[in-house]
């Protein structure tokens, strides 16, 4: 339902990829991976609409981006940023309820049935308990759920998650990796970029290398993120495999003494 | 019967006392403003008028627009030593208070000074909210006799009014006549310094300077335009090369004589350097109004001793005591003639 | 608590209890001043006055209390009101609650105006009008330099632009007055860029309340997705909202409101800047209540200022200085208190 047909991707005069083409459908786990620089966060505004193709176009349910006014737009695809420190003391229920502003008219405020979704949304990701918290208050990884439950009040077909697990703890990772795997068996189509192959490994259905602006592979994890994949990317020498007890392949660097 | 024909007298009597005690005044604005036929207590607008109505009727003056000080006190009645000060009532950009306006009870608000679309709307705007009948009067020197008989009549005090209006037409009669006998070449280049710095001075035409102007004297700052006043360098007045200079403060008037870069002026080689008197309010300027009048007498002395023969402690004697209503000693014709003569 | 439950309704108790302190305020005000008018009286002028009789006092206490107090409270009431709207306005829309309503320029803008027209000698309701003018079009120069500049961050590229058209700006106002007449005009000019509501008129107050009624519409209709503008320009349009037109109509109100209270009453300072704080930590970040909380406490804190104003000293104390004298000591507390968060 979000297709990228030949999308090439930039700043005005200035391209920083192209040649994308991909389709996410619901209920799949896109991993994007790639250096910094590589245009991860180019991609993602384009693909939101926040930065207009150069090329190639972003379909959404079939029908180009530019078609659809910005309410339309967040009604199907929503972002997940980096949890950031907030400036302003919200609620983490008015921070959830920002998400409805797709929902609710111009001139209005939030109503029954949008407050309804809210709590719902946190209810899902086990966040109502804090509800009542200020946003400033709580710790990263809860800031980082927050935004996952704004970004489910807007009730979208996609989610654009960027790099959900930075900055958080070795636990929070993990919980937010099971979140996303949950919302993805219950429907959802996710997209989300990490640096962390091991995390790609765990919660990814389907894995896009980005290199340069370019597609350098895009497939299922098995058979894309290889060691020589990883070489190609990162310039670092890896050896793969499970471990013994364990669920899903790792990734772990080869650092010899000489390092 | 008789209660009936008393009540409606007495209705009638109050409907008519709100009309008949009262004239139609036309003020220099072309406003025609309703005043009581009986004025006692007047507020002024601002510090050419406080003067205008100290010297006509003191008793009826409700107060300063500026505290006088000290030094300033000595030279006042006593009566009026201590009055309220209200400050500056122009509207807006003014200091003084609505509410103390009104509790002042004045008969009349008066303004002396330029007349000019902005004064016009404040006047109408205080006139309309207080309901305080608000005039304003031309301030020129040149009119000085005419402005204090029309407002000699409007406090009703006409014949106090005539004797300081035939003073002023005499002193100004003197002045044309004394200056017919100086010949051209004789008119001193004089410069007039403001402020501390002394470097705020009047272009040609401006009301702060206009004694200087009306003496006959040649302005230096006019070769500068026309206008009102304005700030200058150090290097204008040294291109105009004044042979006097005349100046408001005495700070600035120290700082000539000491400073090396005066020190090339015509005047200050001449030793031609002197502070305007100031006591009780500016003889030459500030504020600019009726008080200018005894500035005349003192620059008739000090730029053509040879033409006018100026007996300056009588005349400083008789105008304190006529306008000021005041004794003057030898020892305070010191002080108030400090730095402002040659020395003989 | 149930999370579904009409939050508004503990909200609506506040403005009704904020409403009615300040009324309370008002009535106090009404009874204080350099003429002393019992209060009885007040209340016969003012009943009289909605209901078009003729009251039974002696009429120079109806004339104060008709035509210098009343005008005066109410102006009070309103400017504090607005600014401190537009500072809550901006302080949201900028991210940053170090920020006042003169961000965009409207002050400078109708300072100059303002300064101008009393160079030309021109009547007081034209030194009005073009104030309020002169505020409106900074802002719109601002607005358009923000709106024909490419920038990555538009808040940011509106910000630099105010700074550099308010220095403009400045330097036309300082221009004037070394050219005013420092006699006849510069007094004027000097004590009008101080503030003050001496001699406000209810034609005064009755010229303003349409810009106040007009600007403050779009920040009442749009006070909830304010709140999302808060997260920033990108962060909203993901969320759906037209951050472009949501900026143009808020800066637009904000705009109104500030130049029609400095158009009356000159420059007041750190009202638009303290009082959204103060009602932020009362109330909280949430617009729907920072907005009411900021007219009503706006109101109420420029109601007393101007009240001490006029009746501390014989003569008027500019009201910019008094809001200044209490206003930055307090702010400085909040920071040395370490407020995080500003919550």
């Amino acid at each position: 339902m979000l297709e990228l047909r030949d999308l090439a991707f930039g700043y005005g005069t200035r391209q920083v990829g192209g040649g994308v083409s991909l389709i996410l459908r619901p209920g799949e786990v896109l991993a994007l991976l790639g250096p910094n620089g590589a245009g991860k966060t180019t991609l993602f505004k384009t693909m939101l609409g926040l930065l207009a193709p150069l090329g190639g176009e972003v379909l959404l349910d079939a029908a180009p981006l530019e078609t659809l006014d910005r309410k339309e737009r967040a009604r199907r695809i929503a972002y997940v940023p980096q949890a950031h420190a907030a400036l302003f003391p919200f609620t983490v229920r008015d921070v959830v309820l920002m998400g409805r502003a797709a929902q609710v008219a111009p001139f209005s405020a939030p109503v029954r049935n949008d407050r309804e979704v809210a709590a719902a949304a946190l209810e899902r990701l086990g966040m109502a308990h804090l509800s009542d918290r200020p946003y400033t208050e709580i710790s990263g990884g809860e800031r980082q759920m927050t935004l996952i439950a704004r970004a489910l009040a807007q009730q979208p077909k996609v989610l654009v998650m960027d790099e959900p697990t930075a900055s958080l703890d070795y636990g929070n990772q993990m919980r937010v990796l099971g979140h996303v795997r949950r919302l993805a068996r219950e429907g959802m189509a996710v997209v989300l970029s990490t640096h962390n192959p091991d995390h790609v490994f765990m919660v990814a259905d389907r894995v896009a290398m980005l290199h340069d602006g370019a597609l350098a592979a895009l497939g299922p994890p098995a058979d894309v993120l290889t060691v020589e994949r990883v070489k190609q990317l990162y310039n670092i020498d890896v050896v793969m495999g499970v471990l013994p007890g364990g669920s899903s392949q790792v990734c772990s660097p080869r650092l010899g003494p000489g390092d | 019967m008789l209660k009936l024909i008393s009540a409606v007298t007495i209705a009638f009597l109050s409907v008519c006392s709100a009309s008949v005690w009262a004239r139609p005044f036309t003020d220099a604005a072309g406003r025609v403003v309703e005043i009581p036929d009986n004025v006692t207590r007047i507020l002024t607008a601002g510090p050419p008028a406080s003067v205008l109505v100290y010297v006509l009727a003191p008793e009826k003056l409700t107060g300063w627009v500026r505290e006088p000080n000290a030094q300033e006190k000595e030279f006042l009645l006593p009566s009026a030593r201590d009055l309220p000060t209200y400050g500056r009532l122009t509207g807006q950009g003014g200091t003084a208070n609505m509410e103390a306006v009104i509790a002042a009870k004045p008969d009349l608000i008066i303004d002396v000074g330029s007349v000019n679309p902005t004064y016009i709307s404040l006047a109408d705007k205080v006139q309309q909210q207080t309901g305080i009948p608000y005039v304003l009067i031309d301030g020129s020197f040149a009119n000085s006799a005419k402005t204090l008989r029309q407002v000699g009549e409007l406090l009703g005090v006409s014949p106090r009014a005539e004797e300081l209006a035939a003073y002023a037409e005499t002193t100004l009669k003197n002045l044309g006549e004394g200056l017919a006998k100086v010949p051209a070449g004789e008119r001193p280049k004089v410069y007039y310094g403001r402020g501390p710095e002394g470097l705020e001075t009047g272009l040609s035409g401006s009301i702060n300077l206009e004694i200087l102007e009306a003496a006959g004297a040649t302005n230096v700052a006019a070769a500068a335009g026309k206008g009102g006043l304005t700030n200058v360098s150090l290097e204008q007045v040294l291109g105009w090369n004044p042979e006097i200079i005349l100046g408001a403060s005495p700070k600035f008037i120290s700082a000539v004589k000491s400073d090396p870069s005066w020190a090339s002026v015509a005047a200050v080689k001449n030793g031609k350097v002197f502070a305007a008197p100031s006591l009780p309010f500016g003889w030459f300027d500030s504020p600019p109004g009726i008080n200018r009048l005894i500035g005349i007498r003192w620059l008739e002395a000090l730029l053509y001793p040879k033409t006018f023969d100026v007996d300056l402690k009588a005349d400083v004697q008789k105008f304190f005591k006529l306008f000021y209503q005041v004794e003057v000693t030898d020892a305070q014709l010191d002080t108030l003639l400090k730095g402002a003569i040659e020395k003989h | 608590m149930n999370s579904a439950q009409d939050p508004d309704r503990g909200n609506r108790k506040l403005v009704v209890f904020g409403i009615l302190g300040v009324t309370v305020l008002a009535m106090a005000s009404m009874a204080i001043g350099k003429y002393s008018v019992p209060p009885s009286a007040i209340l016969r002028v003012l009943f009289a006055g909605l209901t078009g009789g003729q009251p039974d006092v002696d009429p120079i206490q109806q004339t104060v209390i008709w035509n210098v107090r009343l005008p005066r409270v109410i102006a009070g009431l309103l400017i504090g009101a607005a600014l401190a709207a537009a500072g809550a306005t901006y302080q949201g829309l900028f991210r940053n609650p170090l920020v006042s309503p003169d961000i965009l320029g409207v002050s400078a803008g109708a300072s100059l105006g303002a300064v101008l027209a009393i160079f030309l000698k021109m009547p007081v309701p034209v030194i009005q009008l073009m104030s309020f003018c002169g505020g409106l079009l900074a802002v719109a120069a601002v607005y358009g330099v923000g709106a024909a500049v490419r920038g990555r961050d538009p808040v940011l590229t509106l910000v630099l632009a105010g700074v550099a058209i308010g220095a403009i700006v400045g330097a036309g106002i300082s221009l004037v007055k070394i050219l005013a007449d420092p006699y006849d005009q510069l007094p004027a000019i000097t004590y009008w860029l101080l503030g003050s509501l001496t001699a406000v008129t209810r034609a005064d107050v009755g010229s303003i309340l349409p810009a106040m009624v007009i600007g403050l519409l779009p920040l009442v209709a749009l006070r909830w997705r304010m709140n999302v503008m808060t997260l920033g320009d990108e962060e909203a349009q993901t969320l759906g909202v037209d951050t472009r037109l949501m900026r143009l109509a808020l800066i637009f109100g904000a705009t109104l409101i500030t130049a029609a209270s400095v158009s009356i009453a000159g420059i007041v300072g750190w009202v638009g800047l303290v009082i959204p704080h103060v009602a932020r930590l009362l109330v909280g970040p949430d617009f729907r209540r920072l907005l009411p909380a900021a007219l009503l406490l706006g109101g109420g804190y420029m109601l007393v200022v101007d009240t001490l104003a006029r009746s501390v000293a014989l003569t008027e104390i500019p009201l910019g200085i008094l809001t200044a004298v209490v206003g930055a000591p307090f702010f400085l507390w909040l920071l040395a208190s370490g407020k995080r968060g500003w919550s």
